[in-house]
């Protein structure tokens, strides 16, 4: 993350602006390291943002093996305007988008050519 | 107030929720908990979870509950020494959805008061369970209650939520609202 970004932290901090967009660019999750990895953070700075925000409802996560994947609560009560709010913001981050759509989420066949 | 060794995951909830009216606090059982409360014989839980209405203080929370042997152990969560049952605040407001829950059931055992999620807002909470992330056992839950408390759960106030629900998000499944009524009719 560069340290002269001058962007707005709407959330607080800009880490946990960049995760928030960075899950409703996600349809299935992420885990921690991969939501790192992405947003160019480190774990453990990700890892105190999904837990803060568990805990306020607005991300939950689900244990896929020996790992967690950390998604967008649908089930919270401001979802669908979170939602909104940040395909708005992701217009602010577009090296955020630009991992993402580099990221592929979906099953992909083993040999298949990239 | 002393629990017993072999108190009941109602008995804890009546007192936690009995020693924070006292503490001037109002919790509502809510969540799995809430539906243990009314088919204790089909679904059991460990978690008894609370929703405090207005963000209480902290230290008015932990005294209250330490009177009944609970002790913090989490942001949110306190445990007994001697008891399974973990008492959990998640944090509100009281919501099912998109929905806020402004009303609740109090049901009193002589001095102990509890306030907890009507039947129908147990029905809708377990369903948006399944109807969210396809969680099968919450479904079975939300059956199981609306099949034991027939006469308490209006079911067209919960066909009506599940409408609204939908206007607002559009990618939840109507084919899931479709199931629950199927089940529930034919199971």
């Amino acid at each position: 993350m560069r340290r002269d970004d001058l962007r707005p932290a709407v959330f607080g901090t800009a880490t946990r602006d960049r995760v928030l967009i960075r899950l409703a660019l996600s349809e299935n999750g992420l885990h921690v390291r991969e939501l790192a990895r992405q947003i160019e953070s480190s774990a453990n700075a990700v890892h105190r943002v999904v837990i803060a925000l568990e805990r306020a409802g607005i991300v939950v996560s689900r244990p896929v093996g020996t790992t967690r994947i950390v998604l967008l609560n649908r089930r919270w009560y401001g979802a669908v305007e979170l939602r909104a709010l940040l395909d708005r913001l992701a217009g602010a981050y577009p090296e955020v988008v630009e991992r993402a759509k580099r990221s592929r989420e979906r099953p992909r066949r083993i040999g298949k050519p990239l | 107030m002393i629990l017993s060794a072999d108190a009941s995951l109602v008995d804890v909830a009546f007192a936690a929720c009995t020693v924070l009216a006292q503490a001037g606090e109002t919790a509502v059982l809510c969540g799995g908990s809430a539906a243990a409360y009314y088919v204790p014989d089909l679904y059991q839980s460990l978690d008894v979870d609370f929703v405090v209405e207005v963000g209480a203080a902290p230290h008015i929370v932990d005294r209250a509950l330490a009177a009944l042997g609970y002790a913090w152990v989490a942001e949110g969560h306190y445990r007994h020494a001697t008891l399974p049952y973990t008492l959990a605040f998640p944090i509100g407001p009281l919501a099912i959805g998109r929905e806020y829950v402004t009303a609740w059931r109090t049901d009193r055992r002589g001095d102990l008061l509890l306030h907890v999620y009507t039947p129908t807002d147990v029905v809708r909470d377990r369903f948006l369970h399944y109807w969210a992330w396809g969680d099968r056992g919450a479904l079975e839950v939300a059956l199981a209650v609306a099949r034991a408390r027939r006469a308490d759960v209006d079911l067209e106030a919960f066909r009506a939520w599940t409408e609204r629900e939908l206007t607002a998000d559009g990618s939840y499944q109507v084919a899931r609202v479709t199931r629950f009524f199927d089940l529930l009719r034919t199971g």
